[in-house]
């Protein structure tokens, strides 16, 4: 194991852990205010497969600006049902996420691919029409900070988009605890109706958590797929909105803690592919896949206690709807 | 012009007291005619013909050679949907049904290869002791989320779920792994399963043998909700849970046995998957059955009869999405596309259903 191995699993630790950390930042959002959005998977996918496409017709910023925007769009629609009609949000969420990863799927076919392309944008050469690929963000090494050995390959060797994520989080948890902004978010989650009766529009804080929650899924899509791995196959997401979903629960619902969650499943991601290279038993893999789940389970039950609920204030209305009482 | 723009418009939104049964079936059905449009609308926008697909959609439930596949992927959709009609009546949301499926698949397979490998088990034996298996895999599966919500209120929605992923990891390492057959030429499957050990044994054909079990499971489960101690417990526990501790229900009894039922039978919809349509073990044998059963109890209301009509409409949803990509080449994600517009239109339409909806233009007194 050389320095240049060590350097490089760390950035791909990061590099995955993105994925996760992305999606989980409006997820906790969301869910501290009191909407589960099971939806998360269905808008990362679109996310990923609005960047794939945008991003062949009209090159990298419009994508990541349109999947955030069909993610908000996603949010919007989910905040529609789960918010104001006041369904069942497991329910609504779930159709939310079949329904991405249908749509994402007819992306898969050629043919309809460039049909979709040539409606974007008729000037586009023939190759890429058919092309399964896209081009990757370019790395941005950050002067000076990317030479420290291990820190710099781990930290300061990145595309846009980790940087983005990690003052994100810094940004949100700072707004979420020490803001009144933040601390209209958490009644809201905690108590609606007190929130309600001290002037707090309970519905308008729903629906802006849910729409932020939908576009930061969605842009975790596009990383993932124009950041990490652009290549295109159906169902190219694998379930991993449901990894931030375990992953906002394992953070305890902090934007701050869920930079370390992140990481720490990227690692377990990384792993799974390395250890193979080592020829560390062809077993091993599933059992680190099946560990982020595990964890997730664990920290559920560590965190149903009521001494643990009350410290780290888990959101107590988290999947109830509000309706007011007139 | 201007001044009467400024009138605002009211929106009200109150609770109906009663609505018709001829009302609530004309929702249901204009809901999945609504999907179907928003469906075709998009077919258009990418540029194929919605009628051809529709034709063909509709083609499956025309030929019979296609209406049988359609039963046999309504099996264990319409098994795991009996299961979780159990587990929503208590208000226990379980997704987990896959979960508990791939758990089912994992036991039935364990018996036959017990059998196959040590011949520990006579022949005769093999079915009833793999459908036991299976009921009991599926049901611990389910048991513990129950058992963590009875006993320490932990969220059930997140635990099944992530158990899902538990399964399907486990039967993917014992299928790339120990229990890969040894003549498959290194394909990540099992053994093919002997003929005893299928549940073609019963009718030569799967798809009969499957829907008497259907059918068999719809009437255990209607009369333990009807007409047993545990239904009736079940059902307050459902309906409110402050009475049922009232009423001296022991909740975590009832909510633990309820689960296990519950993912017994889904875990019996796994045996079927790989007894019945494969014949024997693959890895990501469910193409998400459990995720659509879903879909099916809320349809048809938690009442078991519906549920097999409707799960064989499901079924035939899936065959419809292979017989597309197979023709039109549309991929089978337009199954999945389908499935979740009907199911957010229905889930609208119980909207609809519960709630008036007024508009009026004017000023409140």
């Amino acid at each position: 194991m050389s320095i240049q191995w060590v350097e490089q699993v760390l950035q791909l630790t990061v590099q995955m852990g993105t994925v996760y950390l992305l999606a989980s930042l409006g997820e906790i959002y969301a869910e501290r205010s009191g909407v589960l959005n099971l939806g998360l998977e269905g808008m990362m996918i679109m996310g990923a497969a609005t960047s794939f496409i945008f991003s062949i017709a009209y090159g990298h910023l419009p994508a990541i600006f349109i999947a955030a925007v069909v993610g908000a769009l996603m949010g919007f629609i989910l905040s529609i049902l789960a918010v104001d009609m006041k369904l069942n949000q497991v329910i609504v969420g779930l159709a939310l996420t079949l329904l991405g990863i249908g749509l994402s799927g007819f992306f898969t076919f050629p043919e309809i691919r460039k049909n979709i392309l040539l409606k974007l944008n008729p000037s586009l050469p023939e190759e890429m029409l058919l092309t399964q690929q896209a081009e990757k963000l370019p790395e941005i090494p950050i002067p000076l900070f990317s030479n420290i050995p291990i820190l710099g390959k781990m930290l300061f060797s990145h595309n846009v988009l980790v940087y983005f994520s990690l003052i994100f989080s810094i940004l949100m948890w700072f707004i979420l605890f020490k803001t009144r902004i933040g601390l209209t978010i958490r009644s809201v989650g905690e108590n609606p109706s007190m929130a309600d009766s001290l002037g707090v529009n309970v519905y308008m804080v729903r629906r802006a958590t849910t729409i932020i929650s939908g576009a930061f899924a969605s842009l975790a899509g596009a990383y993932f797929f124009i950041g990490f791995h652009p290549f295109w196959r159906e169902g190219v997401t694998a379930g991993r909105g449901f990894i931030a979903l375990a992953l906002v629960i394992l953070a305890t619902w902090s934007p701050l803690r869920a930079i370390l969650g992140a990481y720490l499943f990227g690692g377990v991601e990384t792993f799974q592919y390395r250890l193979q290279l080592f020829g560390l038993g062809a077993q091993s893999p599933y059992f680190l896949a099946m560990l982020p789940y595990i964890m997730t389970i664990i920290t559920l039950i560590i965190i149903s206690t009521e001494s643990i609920k009350k410290k780290i204030g888990a959101p107590a209305s988290l999947g109830i709807p509000y309706s007011r009482e007139e | 012009m201007a001044k009467t723009s400024r009138i605002p418009y009211n929106i009200k939104i109150q609770k109906r007291l009663y609505y018709s049964r001829k009302l609530s079936i004309l929702t249901t059905f204009s809901a999945i005619i609504i999907a179907f449009g928003v469906a075709g609308l998009f077919f258009t926008i990418i540029g194929l013909n919605p009628l051809e697909v529709y034709s063909y959609i509709g083609g499956v439930f025309a030929s019979p050679t296609l209406l049988l596949e359609s039963f046999k992927r309504a099996i264990p959709i319409g098994l795991a949907a009996l299961g979780l009609s159990i587990a929503f009546k208590m208000n226990f949301w379980n997704i987990g049904a896959e979960g508990q499926m791939y758990m089912g698949m994992l036991a039935s397979t364990g018996i036959v290869l017990l059998h196959v490998y040590y011949g520990l088990i006579p022949d005769y034996l093999v079915l009833s002791l793999m459908i036991l298996a299976a009921f009991l895999t599926g049901g611990l599966w389910c048991c513990l989320p129950a058992f963590l919500k009875a006993k320490m209120k932990v969220n059930e929605i997140l635990t099944t779920l992530m158990m899902n992923y538990v399964a399907m990891y486990l039967v993917d390492f014992l299928i790339y792994g120990p229990w890969r057959d040894p003549k498959g030429y290194g394909f990540p499957l099992s053994v093919p399963f002997p003929e005893y050990s299928k549940l073609t044994v019963m009718f030569g054909e799967f798809a009969y043998g499957g829907l008497l079990l259907l059918c068999l499971t719809a009437v255990i489960v209607f009369i333990i909700l009807r007409y047993t101690k545990l239904g009736f417990e079940l059902k307050i526990v459902g309906e409110n849970i402050e009475i049922a501790r009232y009423a001296g229900i022991n909740l975590s009894k009832v909510v633990t046995v309820g689960g296990f039922i519950a993912g017994g039978i889904a875990g019996i919809g796994g045996l079927t998957i790989v007894s019945g349509i494969i014949g024997r073990l693959r890895p990501r044998a469910s193409p998400g059955y459990g995720y659509t059963a879903i879909i099916v109890v809320l349809l048809s209301a938690l009442n078991p009869w519906l549920i097999i009509p409707v799960s064989i409409f499901f079924g035939g949803l899936f065959v419809a999405g292979d017989i597309l990509q197979a023709t039109l080449r549309i991929p089978g994600a337009a199954v999945e596309m389908y499935q979740a517009l009907i199911f957010l239109f229905i889930v609208i339409g119980e909207f609809m259903k519960r709630y008036k909806i007024t508009i009026t233009r004017g000023v409140v007194e």
